[in-house]
């Protein structure tokens, strides 16, 4: 760092104001309104200077991001390989098995996976959250399914949501042994197909 | 990744929600989807591309780890990019207690040449050119009180520096770019 860095840099006229003190007020959101700024016009024209170059550095960043999209990503796969090892499976559910003498289980993480697919796999619905109340380790206590999701644009409600209810009641009879005592199905976004 | 997976559509608060509930694949596309304008950024922070792809994978992980701290999941991206910015300073601190401040290169490629302007006429083509022609130290401080909205005074205690230099630094960046950009008015 050379010294010069630490010699004043002249301000323009802002009629007594600083460019730090204009900063701050347009991160504030130039509110509450300060009649002294934004009566200047020379405070005016440099905050909306600076207005300007903030869109433009973010929007610089962007396009720049935008337009190398095919750059090599291998820092993805590595982050995916080191997130993986370290999901916590949650709780054990009994999975059927027709040999009596087998105890199998799978993870309640791979149980929502399973209600995520089935949700994002029947079309029209995005799935959210997924939520498993009730004893899973312990077959034949029933089992509360709570799940959220977005809703395609101008599709019916109700009866998404009743189909929705009976694939994810299908499949976890067809994976596990959870005895489902319901299925509750909020929309809480839409989106365009 | 499949291109008819629905999750790709997904905004970014769903897939917060999911990964939050260990969806490894939604957190998948919010990577690839928020990383490369995060690398460019640490790219042009730490005047280096060759470590921005840890600082990235680093803070994406960070991100990972602490999602159940994020009370609006539709805020990701923000909060994403503060703790990039973090990451990318620590980067910067290290580097300067070893003395060798700024001395890795920044690869200017071909892209990014002037003459490449005059063919596009590209607003942000021009933008993205002035700030990679500003002094390394000008940009910081720049991409910390624009892009982060970092104050005077948290830029002055990151970098180490008096504040008046942060001041000096942040009007003369500000000088350079307006005039740079004042063919696109």
């Amino acid at each position: 760092m050379s010294d010069i860095d630490d010699v004043p840099v002249p301000e323009d006229d802002l009629d007594g104001h600083t460019m730090e003190e204009l900063a701050e007020y347009l991160d504030r959101g130039r509110s509450p309104r300060d009649p002294a700024i934004e009566g200047s016009a020379s405070c005016r024209l440099a905050l909306s200077n600076m207005e300007r170059l903030r869109e433009l550095s973010l929007g610089a960043l962007q396009y720049r991001a935008d337009a190398e999209p095919d750059r090599e990503t291998d820092w993805v796969d590595r982050l995916l390989a080191t997130i993986r090892a370290e999901v916590r499976p949650g709780r054990d559910v009994p999975v059927p098995h027709p040999d009596p003498r087998l105890r199998l289980s799978m993870t309640e993480a791979a149980v929502r996976g399973l209600v995520r697919r089935t949700g994002d796999t029947m079309g029209g619905v995005v799935m959210g959250s997924c939520t498993l109340d009730g004893e899973l380790g312990d077959p034949g206590a029933p089992v509360h399914v709570r799940v959220t999701a977005g809703l395609v644009y101008g599709a019916p409600a109700e009866e998404t949501a009743d189909r929705l209810r009976v694939r994810i009641a299908a499949a976890l009879a067809r994976h596990t042994t959870l005895t489902v005592a319901s299925v509750d199905v909020v929309f809480d976004d839409v989106y365009l197909p | 990744m499949d291109h008819d997976d629905p999750l790709l559509r997904a905004e970014d608060a769903t897939l917060v929600v999911r990964a939050a509930e260990a969806d490894v694949r939604a957190f998948e596309v919010l990577a690839r989807r928020h990383g490369p304008v995060m690398r460019l950024y640490a790219e042009q922070m730490l005047g280096s591309n060759v470590e921005s792809d840890d600082v990235v994978q680093d803070s994406f992980l960070t991100g990972w780890r602490r999602l159940s701290d994020l009370n609006d999941p539709a805020r990701f991206r923000p909060w994403m990019m503060q703790i990039v910015t973090r990451k990318a300073l620590d980067r910067l601190r290290r580097r300067r207690h070893h003395d060798d401040v700024d001395t890795v290169q920044h690869q200017a490629d071909v892209a990014r040449q002037p003459e490449r302007i005059v063919e596009t006429r590209m607003q942000l083509d021009a933008m993205w050119t002035a700030l990679d022609r500003l002094p390394a130290d000008q940009r910081r401080c720049w991409l910390l009180r624009e892009t982060a909205g970092y104050s005077y005074q948290q830029i002055a205690d990151e970098l180490e520096l008096p504040v008046s230099t942060v001041r000096g630094l942040l009007a003369r960046a500000r000088r350079f770019l307006t005039v740079e950009m004042e063919a696109w008015r």
